[in-house]
């Protein structure tokens, strides 16, 4: 990383894509997105350096006001169309033979977060199946049941949604598989790490990269 | 007036320096359920307290506008637009609008579409990319395929490649033991015969037996040969016409003497379809036939060996059919392999250099039929041979006089007595817009002359020996011919070079005696005639002069080339046996050197080798034909040159009556 960093400079690359976005030039960002490969930065840099660092961003700019809802949303939209690019230039690896769900809590209608990691498992050999934003929790039940994953992973975005997704995860407890690890991920733990404590899951991660490094421990499937 | 509070999106309140609610109109209790003394801030959703706060602090010392916020109002979370102004010190006015709720789903609804065509867009990226893995899979295995494809056309190399050494190898091993054995044969006939005194009839009988072994011996060395130039696709197919009836009467009585004493054993030729006619080589058709029935003879200890004959559409099928010993299905492939006889008791009592089958079979096959048989064990066999009625190379050929000639091409007259060149002759000819009209002897050739006027004759100089030199005198000096070119072919054969340069005969050993008598008496009419024999093998030398010792002959021996080089100069003998393999020198460098000398070049000589010929010279022809037909034009001018070229070439310009007529 520090290579990357060093050479590409990865934080300088974030701010022009962040630009491109706020612009609404879609094909100028996915254009960035091709020359920053061309460049020598790999699919996941991109996805996680570039692309989420600059979604926190856009949510840190409405937070203070410089930015409006249509604009974020214009932006998220433009990041959107890149994570799907990214999905598209990305090496896959060999199948691991584990299935991963993946959904966002009841109410909670970020799901490009969740989408990113849903991506970056894919590309890492997992079977994914993305339920997407605001899942009600007797949909995320049935997923479960018929899909019989070895992972369930819920995002949150906002402390808002907090107690929803203490009711979800509580919910899968409830279904005592003591097969079936219960992931939580999302911003809000990065702020406060204590909140994640009582939330009674196996992998907090805040990063799908932290993600992936501990599920891959907890599974014993080597990257 | 109207009140339009219900419809407005806008809504008027007053915060103090904690948050709380001051005043506020009466749209704002009844959108926001908020009244003075409430806290505006903790209306804020979670997370974006922090804004309202810092909002609300700014707003304190300036006016802002169209600033976000993200409120709470019946439990949902709603966002407003929201103007500031200070009012007094410690007090901010905001004028709020909520955004239009269908705006927010639109755009809810907007950004859901997106993200469902992105995933779509993944689901067909997985599937490209499992398509792609798909497909290299199958490169893969593909190039797999390739690589065994390649390692089997290697392995059938390697095979072939061994099969055609061992083919080398029996052919020259066999050569290796012919020597001696014809050494043996003709001295033990020698022998039996008495000429250096009688022999008692122990050492008569013991001499017998060594006789018929060598015998047995020579007959599998010959069978090995055989079966060597049929795989090796050396054998030539001599087909001729006959009736079938003819063929089986001739069988017959070669077979009859195989009969074992006794009677046990009947040996039955059903009689023909009279009339049937076949064209195809009747000596090799025989020598499958005899072998079929010397075998069955061997494997039946009483009843029958019959011999049928039938026709189906144009084949003609031979059954020899037994009460012998029979043979298990699981043999049937097995006894037409070499050496591939099945153990029993009859079996090996029987004589046989299990070479027959295989041999048959191969014949068979050169007849462009087959060799199957059906058998049950203990109650006979049954083997049958199924030939075309006439071969195939005689059906083209037919097919080819047959044709009726095209008045719009130029025609070209071949005479040739090989069908094979012929064929080689049309293929080429009829490529570069020719006719080709065969003629098979001088004879036909002369016959069709007379109703014909071909572009060109391409004449076979070897065909007929010396007549196709007068035919070709006769087609200069006839005015009516002397303006077609004619194409002389000659070819480099060893025996037909021999003969060029003025071998009168060409003989394979072993040399039958009483041919070679009734030769000399031919060439040499009178008492005393000088022959003179160069051969470095002295067995060879011996059994020669013993031969003739007691004719009318002087003999005179050579060991070796040069020797007999002088020896002919010095004895100039009537006649010279020359053997094809010296040591020293080859056959055509001894016949160079007598017919170069006029002293010794009137004399005929005869050249005698035990070496398998060659067949495939006609081959050769290929060669010689392209370089003459390729070129576009066969102008006269150019042909007539191309024709004395070859002449020359062929030694046989001003002084060709000295070549052809020793």
């Amino acid at each position: 990383m520090n290579r990357a960093d060093e050479m590409l400079n990865l934080a300088a690359m974030r701010d022009q894509y962040l630009q491109q976005q706020l612009l609404g030039d879609r094909r100028a960002a996915l254009q960035f997105i091709e020359a920053a490969l061309r460049d020598g930065a790999s699919v996941d840099e991109v996805r996680c350096r570039i692309v989420q660092d600059a979604q926190r961003e856009i949510g840190r700019l409405w937070q203070e006001d410089r930015i409006t809802i249509a604009q974020e949303h214009m932006a998220t939209a433009i990041s959107q169309l890149a994570l799907a690019h990214l999905f598209q230039r990305s090496e896959f690896r060999r199948r691991v033979n584990k299935k991963v769900v993946i959904a966002c809590v009841p109410g909670e209608h970020h799901e490009f977060p969740a989408r990113l990691l849903a991506d970056a498992l894919e590309v890492q050999g997992y079977d994914v199946r993305f339920l997407g934003a605001d899942v009600p929790l007797d949909s995320l039940m049935h997923s479960i049941e018929t899909e019989t994953p070895h992972v369930v992973a819920l995002s949150v975005t906002m402390l808002f949604h907090l107690p929803a997704l203490r009711a979800a995860v509580a919910a899968v407890r409830a279904l005592k598989n003591p097969e079936l690890l219960v992931a939580i991920g999302g911003s809000p733990f990065e702020s406060s790490p204590s909140l994640a404590a009582d939330m009674g899951a196996d992998v907090v991660a805040t990063d799908a990269a932290g993600f992936i490094s501990q599920l891959t421990q907890k599974l014993g499937t080597s990257a | 007036m109207i009140s339009w509070d219900g419809e407005s999106r806008e809504f008027v309140l007053v915060v103090d320096a904690r948050g709380t609610v001051t005043d506020r109109d009466p749209r704002t209790a009844a959108k926001l359920k908020l009244s003075p003394g409430e806290s505006f801030l903790a209306r804020a959703v979670p997370g974006t307290e922090q804004k309202l706060a810092n909002f609300l602090e700014r707003a304190r010392k300036q006016p802002l506008t169209n600033v976000e916020l993200s409120l709470t109002a019946d439990g949902k979370a709603i966002t407003c637009s929201f103007h500031a102004k200070p009012d007094g010190p410690d007090r901010v006015a905001l004028l709020g609008s909520w955004l239009p709720e269908e705006y927010s789903r639109s755009l809810q609804q907007v950004q859901e579409s997106m993200e469902e065509v992105a995933n779509l867009n993944r689901r067909v990226v997985v599937q490209k990319t499992a398509l792609e893995k798909t497909l290299s899979e199958l490169e893969d295995s593909n190039k797999g395929i390739t690589v065994l494809h390649q390692e089997l056309e290697d392995k059938a190399e390697v095979l072939q490649r061994t099969a055609e050494v061992r083919s080398r190898v029996v052919a020259n091993v066999s050569h290796e033991f012919r020597t001696p054995l014809h050494s043996i044969l003709g001295l033990s006939r020698l022998m039996l015969d008495g000429i250096d005194g009688e022999l008692n009839s122990e050492q008569r009988k013991q001499l017998q037996f060594i006789r018929t072994s060598a015998e047995e011996l020579s007959a599998m060395v010959d069978d090995l040969l055989d079966l060597a130039a049929a795989e090796a696709g050396k054998v030539v197919m001599r087909p001729e016409k006959f009736l079938v009836s003819d063929f089986v009467s001739a069988l017959r009585g070669t077979l009859r003497p195989l009969l074992p004493a006794g009677g046990a054993v009947d040996l039955v030729f059903v009689d023909p379809p009279p009339e049937l006619q076949m064209e195809t080589d009747q000596s090799k058709l025989g020598q499958v036939l005899r072998n079929l029935v010397s075998n069955a003879l061997k494997f039946t200890e009483r009843g029958t060996v019959e011999v049928s004959v039938d026709t189906r559409r144009d084949d003609v099928i031979f059954k020899v059919r037994d009460t012998g010993i029979g043979i298990a299905a699981e043999h049937f492939e097995r006894i037409f392999e070499e050496f591939g006889q099945v153990d029993g008791a009859i079996q090996s009592r029987v004589k046989g250099t299990g070479l027959g089958l295989p041999l048959s079979r191969r014949l068979a096959e050169l007849l462009g039929g087959v060799l199957t048989v059906e058998s049950e064990v203990g109650k006979g066999s049954v083997f049958t041979v199924r030939v075309p009625r006439v071969h195939a190379e005689v059906r083209e050929l037919s097919d080819l006089e047959a044709r009726p000639l095209d008045p719009n091409l130029p025609q070209v007259l071949v005479v040739e007595d090989d069908r094979k060149t012929i064929f080689i002759y049309e293929k080429y000819l009829a490529n570069a817009g020719f006719q080709v009209v065969p003629a098979r002897s001088i004879a036909d050739a002369e016959r069709f002359l007379g109703q014909m006027q071909p572009a060109a004759i391409l004449l076979d100089i070897m065909l007929d020996g010396e007549s196709s030199w007068n035919f070709l005198a006769r087609l200069k000096r006839d005015p009516a011919t002397h303006d077609i070119p004619v194409l002389v072919v000659t070819v480099t054969n060893k025996e037909q070079k021999a003969r060029a340069l003025g071998a009168d005969e060409f003989w394979l050993k072993p040399v039958d005696q009483d041919r070679l008598t009734r030769k000399l008496r031919a060439l040499r009419a009178e008492e005393d005639a000088r022959v003179l024999i160069i051969d470095d093998d002295d067995r060879a030398r011996y059994l020669m002069t013993r031969f003739l010792e007691n004719g009318p002959y002087e003999l005179i021996e050579a060991g070796s080339g040069a020797a007999g080089i002088e020896a002919a100069r010095e004895h100039r003998p009537n006649v010279i046996l020359l053997d094809f393999v010296l040591q020293d020198m080859t056959a055509f460098d001894v016949l160079d050197e007598l017919k170069s000398d006029p002293l010794t070049r009137p004399i005929p000589v005869i050249v005698v080798t035990s070496l398998d010929l060659d067949q495939q010279e006609r081959d050769r022809l290929l060669q010689q034909t392209e370089v003459i037909l390729s070129k576009e034009s066969l102008s006269r001018e150019i042909a007539i040159r191309r024709i004395r070229d070859a002449l020359r070439k062929a030694d046989v310009g001003s002084n060709r009556t000295n070549l052809l007529s020793s």
